[in-house]
């Protein structure tokens, strides 16, 4: 039933390189989840609306469900579990727990790396910058103001970093 | 309260903390069902009818099983096989773990197949051959009520004892309750209203899809899932499967009641079992909306008034469509007859229900049950007779609220109500009594509404624990808090640990959490309800009270000191001279961990001061309101809510930012299926609106982003005076977003949601 053949890629996850045989159907989003075992990212429509799947390829917020793995070829991608170095947590990751950015936790991975991929682009973003940026993920737990609290003050804590 | 025993520490408990688990949930490190992967494991796929009614003639699943690495395929033939019972639900026995003689929704599941990998489970689908009777559905309530009308079950078969069915319809449950005269009442008002209110279904949108996993080794069952209920499950299992079984419920990514009961997992184990192998399903997106979805709803308001704005009679009828199968919604109808007619004081009296079958997908409660609906319905209406009595819709409500001390239509005396405090707070959040903002178009119109509810938590009807919480003193020196209470993102692991912490005198670290696994924590009814702050924090402190006295008495002993003089400390018993002896010390030389079992004992009935005997409809009672500033568009028609304010009394918050951000997040939640979210059927009963794509959530950039107020009333009985609060955010929000647009435009919308084209239509008709 399935298609015998396979593709061969090559990218780097979390900054590390990965050489995989891979069916042409292979979604990013399984090449992550199943193929590396790094189930941090999340899934929920499988269709590129709740951003529950999101990763960062080349440092762009992508949904990986959305994507085949052989996009990624070639590629640098950045899942949730490659965000804290060494064990110390992103000063994103920071915010979201110091200003209840989350409940059930389901979004967050998401969310977080949204919240990179807006900061690297966007270091002093406006109030209206994030509602744009961030209004492309759902969170069903929160109201999104705890969201809105944490973009905010990673914002203030990465700019006085540098 | 032991907490007396404590020295000179500063209270956890009212201390807005991270919950234990946020460092892992920020990293990814938190694992959700969908996330775990048993050694062995195949995977399975649901086939669902296409008809939302049929009789099932015959299922052809012989080329299915013969595609390579399809392991087995489940029907209602292998079910009678292997002498299972083949029907399950604990509160309404209707559900078959696959279809039997009937499919009775577009979705229901016919069979399972299971396979090595997912796309071959999914190719396999598609080579069962399924022979239908085609029969005429009941897709809503006036159809399924209308005479001659089909019936979606030829049989009832209620488990709850306060179920009662009405032979030869399809209502599967009927019931009402009175208080004082309501004919008499409406004799004596000087104004009488009428309305009716409807909402249609929608759907709970939980980001983690259901998903469970099933094995059976050595006779017994394991089962890990992200359903809120594992013990009735646990013992739905054994029922069904005649075997031991095991729950186990890790992190949860969110329910809002589509997880209250269970679903899938009965019909994953019997596939497990005839595979022989452990197995794995995760539904789709598009399959959780043929799951559990919220009801329809529809109600019929009467209201009898005085001239100064006094109500002195309220009768409700309300229908709720069950869908289906009643093992969820029947019983949830039946729990909101309570509190159908608001936090008023209201004399006399009638609500009455039909929970009525429909061959649309089962129904499950939704953040607060129907009790969303009634509120809606009440609070609507009490705007019209503000304005038609010409008195401010604040000043209206302040005449009729309950206070502490007043009776309840149910008989039960109500305490730490504060229904004023929380409708003066919301009001102040959109700055009520002051005028709008003028919008930057002369199309735009703004304008404010509040709204005020109450609401129940579930009871028993006699006097019993439905829950216990242990607490271990364990070698290495840790309190291990094992409790059933399921973490769906509320923090319950953190709240209990406050609370541990507190009834011992500890420090956090020294508390370990253990939760929902039937192995290791004791029985829990259900995390529903907004129940498990109250319940399980009582267990909690019950649990550390007996625990300590246990520790001092052992200590007594070993350092030869009166229990009276001793402590708990940060790391060991203390006492009064000085003397001390580790934790893991007392331990060790004790001869093992220390348990204690609590509990919490609710329900039964309660003496009136008149000295009649009701039993007690709700443990405890909450209060909340709403208060939104909507801007109307009056060229698109379309509703932008500006600003929100809500607040509840909580009685104490255990963790203050947690429950505000979960108040928050009712209320934003809420927003969705009061602008712009419902399920569509087409007139052969086809869901419509099957995929997010045609069902748009709430984002960032739609939500008001505010923050709500919490006031703190401790409630005698509940741990350092909490109440549950769950799930009240989201039932105060529509109505104060309708009386605000009606405040705005003049026109009282009678239903949800409000989309442009139907504001627009409503708007003409104004002109
Ligand atoms: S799962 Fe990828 S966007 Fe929803
Ligand atoms: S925290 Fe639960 S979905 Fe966002």
């Amino acid at each position: 039933m399935r298609p015998a053949k396979t593709m061969k890629i090559e990218l780097k996850v979390n900054g590390k390189r990965e050489r995989r045989e891979v069916p042409p159907s292979r979604t990013l989003l399984e090449l992550v989840r199943e193929d590396l075992g790094l189930t941090g990212t999340k899934a929920y429509c499988h269709s590129g609306i709740c951003g529950a799947c999101t990763v960062l390829l080349d440092g762009a917020a992508v949904s990986s469900c959305s994507l085949l793995a052989a996009q990624a070829d070639g590629a640098e991608v950045t899942t949730i579990e490659g965000l804290a170095a060494d064990g110390a947590l992103h000063p994103i990751q920071q915010a979201f727990i110091d200003h209840f950015g989350f409940q059930c936790g389901y979004c967050t991975p998401g969310m977080v790396l949204l919240t990179k991929a807006l900061l690297d682009e966007v270091p002093e973003p406006t109030r209206e910058d994030i509602v744009r940026y961030m209004g492309g993920n759902i969170c069903r737990c929160t109201g999104y103001a705890g969201i809105l609290a944490s973009v905010e003050a990673a914002a203030k804590a990465l700019s006085t970093k540098d | 309260m032991c907490a007396a025993q404590s020295r000179k520490r500063d209270p956890i408990v009212g201390t807005s903390m991270p919950t234990l688990e946020a460092a892992d949930k920020v990293t990814g490190a938190t694992l959700y069902v969908g996330d775990l992967v048993v050694p062995g494991m195949a995977h399975a796929k649901v086939l669902r009818s296409p008809l939302p009614h049929a009789r099932v003639v015959s299922i052809d699943a012989a080329e299915a099983r013969a595609l390579p690495g399809v392991v087995c395929v489940l029907t209602r033939d292998e079910v009678a096989a292997a002498g299972i019972e083949p029907v399950y639900g604990f509160v309404y026995r209707d559900a078959p773990l696959v279809a039997l003689d009937k499919v009775r929704y577009q979705g229901d599941i016919v069979a399972v197949v299971v396979a090595d990998d997912l796309a071959t489970a999914e190719a396999a689908l598609e080579l069962i051959e399924v022979d239908y009777d085609e029969l005429e559905p009941v897709m809503d309530v006036d159809a399924a009520l209308a005479d001659g009308a089909p019936l979606v079950h030829d049989t009832f078969s209620p488990i709850a004892p306060e179920l009662r069915p009405v032979e030869g319809t399809n209502v599967c449950h009927r019931a009402s309750i009175a208080w004082g005269d309501v004919e008499a009442g409406f004799r004596e008002a000087d104004r009488i209203y009428e309305d009716t209110f409807s909402a249609p279904p929608v759907q709970h949108c939980a980001l983690d899809l259901h998903a469970c996993v099933a094995a059976i080794e050595d006779g017994a069952i394991t089962v890990w899932t992200n359903c809120q209920s594992p013990f009735p499950l646990q013992r739905e299992l054994q029922r069904i499967f005649k075997m031991d079984a095991r729950v186990i419920v890790p992190y949860v990514g969110g329910g809002f009641g589509s997880k209250s009961r269970d679903r899938l997992e009965c019909v994953v184990t019997a596939a497990a079992q005839l595979a022989g192998r452990p197995v794995r399903l995760v539904l789709t997106q598009e399959e959780t909306f043929l799951t559990f979805i919220r009801p329809a709803y529809r109600g019929t308001i009467k209201t009898g008034v005085k001239d100064d704005g006094t109500i002195v009679a309220r009768h409700v009828r309300f229908t709720v469509d069950v869908g289906a199968y009643a093992i969820s919604g029947a019983r949830s109808a039946n729990n909101t007859l309570k509190v159908a007619t608001g936090p008023y004081r209201i004399p006399n009296a009638l609500v009455e229900c039909d929970a009525v079958y429909t061959n649309k997908p089962p129904s499950a409660p939704y953040r607060g049950l129907p009790t969303t609906q009634h509120t809606m319905a009440y609070e609507t209406q009490l705007d019209r007779i503000a304005r038609d009595l010409g008195i401010d819709p604040v000043e209206l409500r302040m005449r009729n609220l309950v206070v502490d001390g007043d009776v309840h239509i149910t008989g039960d005396l109500l305490r730490s109500t504060h229904a004023k405090e929380c409708l003066e707070a919301a009001a102040a959040g959109i700055d009520w009594g002051k005028p709008s903002e003028r919008p930057d178009k002369p199309a735009k119109l703004r304008g404010k509404g509040v709204s005020c509810t109450i609401k129940y938590t579930l009871t028993p009807p006699t006097r019993l624990s439905e829950n216990g919480a242990e607490i271990e003193l364990r070698e290495d020196g840790l309190f291990e808090v094992r409790i059933g209470t399921v973490n769906i993102g509320q923090g319950s692991d953190t709240t209990m640990a406050q609370i541990a912490a507190d009834g011992l005198g500890v420090g956090l670290d020294r508390i370990r959490v253990v939760h929902s696994d039937t192995a290791l924590v004791p029985v829990d009814s259900s995390t529903t309800a907004s129940r498990s702050t109250y319940h399980m924090g009582n267990a909690v402190l019950d649990a550390a009270a007996k625990l300590t006295a246990d520790v001092l008495a052992v200590a007594s002993q070993l350092l030869e000191r009166d229990a009276a003089s001793l402590a708990l400390g940060p790391d060991g018993v203390e006492a009064d001279d000085g003397e001390s002896i580790s934790y893991e010390e007392l331990v060790r030389r004790s001869g093992g961990p220390l348990t204690a079992l609590g509990e919490c004992v609710v329900g039964g009935t309660y003496t009136a001061p008149d000295g009649t005997e009701y039993p007690i409809a709700s443990t405890f009672w909450s209060f909340a309101s709403a208060a939104a500033e909507v801007e109307v568009d009056t060229d698109t028609g379309e509703v932008r809510v500006l600003r929100m304010g809500a607040a509840s009394n909580v009685g104490k918050a255990v963790n203050p930012d947690s429950v505000r951000t979960q108040l928050e997040g009712g209320v934003g939640m809420e927003l969705g299926p009061t602008l712009f979210e419902q399920l569509v059927w087409d007139e052969g009963g086809q869901l419509l609106t099957a995929a997010l794509m045609d069902y748009p959530l709430p984002t960032m950039e739609t939500s008001p982003l505010y923050r709500p107020e919490i006031i703190e009333h401790p409630l005698e009985g509940g741990p350092f005076g909490a109440k549950g609060m769950g799930e009240i955010g989201s039932v105060i929000t529509p109505a104060a977003v309708l009386n605000a647009v009606y405040d705005a435009t003049g026109v009282m919308f009678h239903e949800v949601p409000l989309l442009p084209h139907k504001v627009l239509a409503a708007l003409e008709g104004r002109k």
